[in-house]
């Protein structure tokens, strides 16, 4: 049975290797959902994709990528009082868009389970913020759980949906991207039956309608849930502790009786430390809920103890719980926890090692220190590498265009000084890369619109660019460019289409126009009417990968007063290039002409703007030695990686690119790859 | 409780994630074995840097696997930590470097792929022979060699370098997992042909 099946089918006794957000997934579908759905976001999307790609195998199921958070939740709920157990998954900022149901979902409750799935960014390499979401429980009432492992992350979500019906809270599964993004061995139980899964609203006015005197009275029945919830807390088995070690309890050594706590992925950090420093005279209260926190499962913990570290990553939401608690009950002891370990940027393996290390007195191994000062050595050395936009990708022909157009040039070293450039979330971020430098600023989604026409308000020497893709103008910038049209901003709104929502996986658009396989998708938007609906007068559609073209418009509109918008509409490269598989393999007989992109080193003048203005990764630098014995440095086109997009053979201003046609006979039949020149 | 370690490397795009998996599902034939491991994909597909590991852990007996000080593991290598780095990029096998120690092995692809900020004159890309010198200096077994060349020679395509590393792996260290599960997970889907072809010819480049 392939791993897909097994997701879906696996049975108590199966076992296999998933990634964390696929555990998740699994998690649900043993808990019998029937509902799920995310707005896209690194590290979270695969938990959606986990399922929306195998729809068709589950009985009674639902799932869709929904247009941002907010009514991704909405479903959720709609989905949990119509009596279906329902999934909501999204990204750590994700919260921040659906927080308005968030907040309401106490008072009202649920009817059946609701969980969100919530993938955080400690060290933010997806994410504009390493927001931790845990300290919205405070105020949405919402119980938090935090799965250790993989297996745990299965087993929390498909018991967190009984959880929720019986305290009628929805509950946040908070998984960093490094449980997300581990993988390995889970043991799998029976899924329940999906044969009753069947939707009944029943009505319930008292819960649901939620305002006036009403409010109050709900928020009352909530905070009695969450006692409710406390009490049962106090003794779960979701919460436990590892006593003193045979033999000891915990005074050996004459030294302070010392007890840690964690949760989480750090917990898997901290045993594993404890481990390689050797650490066994303790006590470790494990919590696999970590808000709302037991008073007595606290007390009973911290008796016998002086002293307690809590290690945790971020700013301290275990920390500022439990002295709470400790104290109140009058705990005589030294708490620990952000006085150690540091509260912004990933907390690694490494981070613990060596702050339980110095806390306890006790030394890291040899190893570790002469690895920790040899590559202290050796990175400092290193050069930076960053990501940059896939081989061939549209959006590196839009930026270039739009650098060109306002007369950017490193290799000239010509500024951008009189141009805003507002940046926005997705592919296109990474435009704010060397060696464009293409955004002044880049916050969350939509600000780059929002942000920008009140720049161009007050600061008229400049003129302001706002870029945007396709997927984040639907997920809530409509709203932004109405706005910009009945104030009338002044502002080039950049539109970048490329038909999917890429950076998490190629999820469709309202405006993805056809499948990969190629199939047309019914009543697909059309973006270009859709502005012009808004009240947009001034809007054009261009296919950026015609440089010269998209660049001269983009000065002259600049020019222009008021609001432009140029939707620069091409595909995203990497789903052409599938497409193109799959026909090749469903008709070989229709082979496309083949053709190739060379660099003439004879003609090249090393102008740089092949490789480093555009700076397709296609193009590299390579070594020969001359018959002379000279060293020969050159550009070149490495065949293996180009996809034959043509933009810097359009872009060489000395015509030093040449484009080279092949027959479609291979030489030798039988054999790819090996063709003969036209 | 016995651990074996292995860090891979390299940028987004290479298949380096590929690796892991399949080297974990290797661990799924024994209820002793575990295997842990997580992945840092950020710059997936897009020339970035892109690691994984794979922890394998093997239980001596059932009493461990219920030991609650023992039966949990970091989806990450400490420093040091790893038996095996593995990277598909010279550069970044350096960036790799401090999860080595002095017993480690380390197996690298010796075809650079420049950075932008070298390509911008603002940093020099080291020569072979000074990331190898590097390494030396850490640890006594290293072996580099040309994945890129290799996978388009034999397969006429790149894809296949990451798993020709693979064979480099079970050829030049002792990963304490049988080759024929290797070989077993390889051979299934479409291209298990090609894939075994190419850890065979890992297993026999010397
Ligand atoms: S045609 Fe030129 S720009 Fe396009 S992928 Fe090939 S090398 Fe890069
Ligand atoms: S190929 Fe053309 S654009 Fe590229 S560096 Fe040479 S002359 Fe300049």
């Amino acid at each position: 049975m392939s791993r897909k099946n097994l997701l879906i089918n696996g049975k108590k006794g199966d076992k296999a290797i998933l990634l964390g957000n696929e555990a998740i997934a699994r998690g649900a579908i043993e808990a019998g959902i029937g509902y799920a759905s995310m707005y896209p976001g690194t590290p979270a999307s695969e938990i959606i994709i986990a399922l929306d790609k195998n729809k068709q195998y589950i009985e009674n199921f639902y799932s869709e990528f929904s247009l941002n958070e907010h009514v991704s939740l909405h479903g959720a709920i709609g989905a949990s009082w119509s009596g279906v157990r329902a999934l909501c998954a999204m990204k750590n900022v994700g919260l921040n868009v659906a927080s308005e149901p968030a907040h309401f979902l106490a008072y009202t409750g649920v009817k059946a389970g609701l969980v969100i799935a919530i993938g955080s960014d400690p060290g933010a390499p997806s994410s504009s913020n390493e927001q931790d979401d845990r300290w919205y429980s405070f105020h949405t009432g919402m119980p938090i759980m935090e799965p250790a492992d993989i297996q745990e992350a299965k087993d929390f979500t498909r018991d967190a949906f009984g959880i929720s019906e019986k305290f009628s809270f929805g509950i946040i599964l908070n998984a960093p991207a490094r449980l997300c993004h581990n993988a390995g061995t889970i043991h799998f139980d029976d899924p329940k039956d999906r044969a009753g899964i069947e939707g009944n609203f029943i009505k319930d006015p008292d819960n649901y309608l939620n305002l006036f005197n009403l409010v109050v009275k709900n928020h009352n029945k909530y905070i009695k849930r969450g006692n409710l919830l406390k009490e049962f807390l106090s003794n779960s088995p979701f919460n436990f502790a590892i006593t003193w070690p045979p033999q000891s309890s915990g005074k050996g050594m004459g030294r302070e009786r010392t007890g840690f706590i964690s949760a989480g992925v750090i917990y898997s950090h901290l045993i594993e430390s404890l481990n390689i420093l050797e650490e066994k005279d303790n006590k470790i209260l494990k919590l696999g809920f970590t808000y709302p926190i037991s008073e007595e499962l606290i007390g009973d913990f911290v008796k016998d103890l002086d002293r307690v570290v809590i290690v945790e990553e971020g700013e301290g939401f275990l920390e500022f719980q439990i002295k709470k608690i400790a104290y109140e009950i009058g705990f005589k002891g030294k708490i620990h926890g952000k006085d150690i370990f540091k509260m912004a940027g990933e907390l690694t393996l490494d981070d613990v090692i060596t702050g339980l290390s110095e806390f306890l007195c006790k030394s890291t191994p040899e190893y570790f220190d002469i690895s920790v000062r040899k590559s202290a050595e050796v990175e400092e050395a290193l050069p930076q590498r960053s990501g940059t936009f896939c081989i061939g990708c549209p959006h590196r022909a839009t930026i270039y265009s739009v650098l060109k157009a306002i007369g950017f040039s490193h290799t000239d070293g010509k500024e951008r000084d009189n141009v805003v450039i507002a940046g926005d979330i997705g592919c296109y971020t990474l435009s704010l890369l060397p060696p464009y430098n293409a955004m002044d600023f880049l916050t969350c989604m939509n600000a780059g619109l929002g942000i920008g026409q009140a720049i161009s308000r007050f600061d008229k020497k400049k003129k302001v660019i706002a870029l945007v893709g396709d997927s984040t103008f639907f997920h809530s910038g409509i709203p932004v460019l109405l706005n910009a049209v009945q104030n009338n901003a002044d502002v080039l709104y950049i539109i970048l289409d490329n038909s999917w929502t890429a950076m998490t996986g190629h999820q469709r658009t309202p405006s993805t126009p056809k499948c990969v396989d190629g199939t047309s998708l019914q009543g697909s938007v059309n973006i270009k009417e859709l502005v012009k609906s808004l009240g947009v007068t001034n809007v054009k559609s261009l296919d950026p990968n015609s440089v010269k073209r998209f660049s001269s418009h983009v000065k002259s509109m600049l020019k222009e007063k008021g609001l432009k918008v140029l939707i620069a509409k091409r595909e995203c490269i990497l789903q052409e290039e599938r497409r193109k598989k799959i026909l090749k393999a469903e008709s070989p007989e229709k082979a496309e002409a083949v053709s190739l992109y060379e660099i003439q080193k004879e003609r090249c003048v090393k102008c740089n703007e092949c490789f480093l203005e555009l700076a397709c990764p296609a193009i590299s630098l390579k070594n020969e030695k001359t018959p002379g014995g000279e060293n020969l440095e050159y550009y070149y086109i490495d065949p293996a990686s180009c996809v034959k997009c043509g933009v810097c053979y359009e872009i060489c201003p000395n015509s030093a690119i040449r484009k080279v046609e092949y027959n479609l006979k291979p030489v030798h039949p039988g054999t790819e790859g090996e063709y003969e020149r036209v | 409780m016995k651990g074996f370690n292995i860090a891979i490397v390299g940028l987004g795009g290479q298949g380096i994630i590929t690796m892991g998996t399949v080297l974990k599902n290797a661990a799924l034939d024994s209820d002793l074995k575990d295997v842990s491991g997580s992945e840092r994909r950020g710059g997936a597909q897009r020339e970035g840097y892109v690691e994984t590991f794979v922890k394998y852990i093997f239980y001596e007996k059932e009493s461990e696997l219920r030991d609650p000080r023992k039966n949990i593991h970091s989806p990450m290598i400490q420093s040091g930590g790893a038996d095996v780095l593995i990277s598909l990029e010279p550069l970044e096998t350096l960036r790799g470097a401090h999860y080595i120690n002095k017993n480690s092995t380390v197996i690298f692809n010796k075809i650079p792929h420049i950075p932008i900020s070298v390509r911008m004159g603002q940093a020099c890309y080291p020569d072979i022979s000074d990331i190898r010198s590097r390494l030396k200096n850490i640890c006594g077994r290293v072996f580099e060699y040309d994945f890129d060349g290799l996978s388009l020679s034999n397969f006429n395509s790149l894809m296949q370098r990451n798993i020709i590393a693979l064979g480099v792996l079970f050829s030049k260290t002792d990963i304490p997992i049988d080759k024929p599960i290797i070989e077993g997970i390889l051979s299934k889907g479409k291209g298990g042909k090609e894939n075994l072809e190419a850890f065979h010819l890992g297993l026999e480049v010397s």
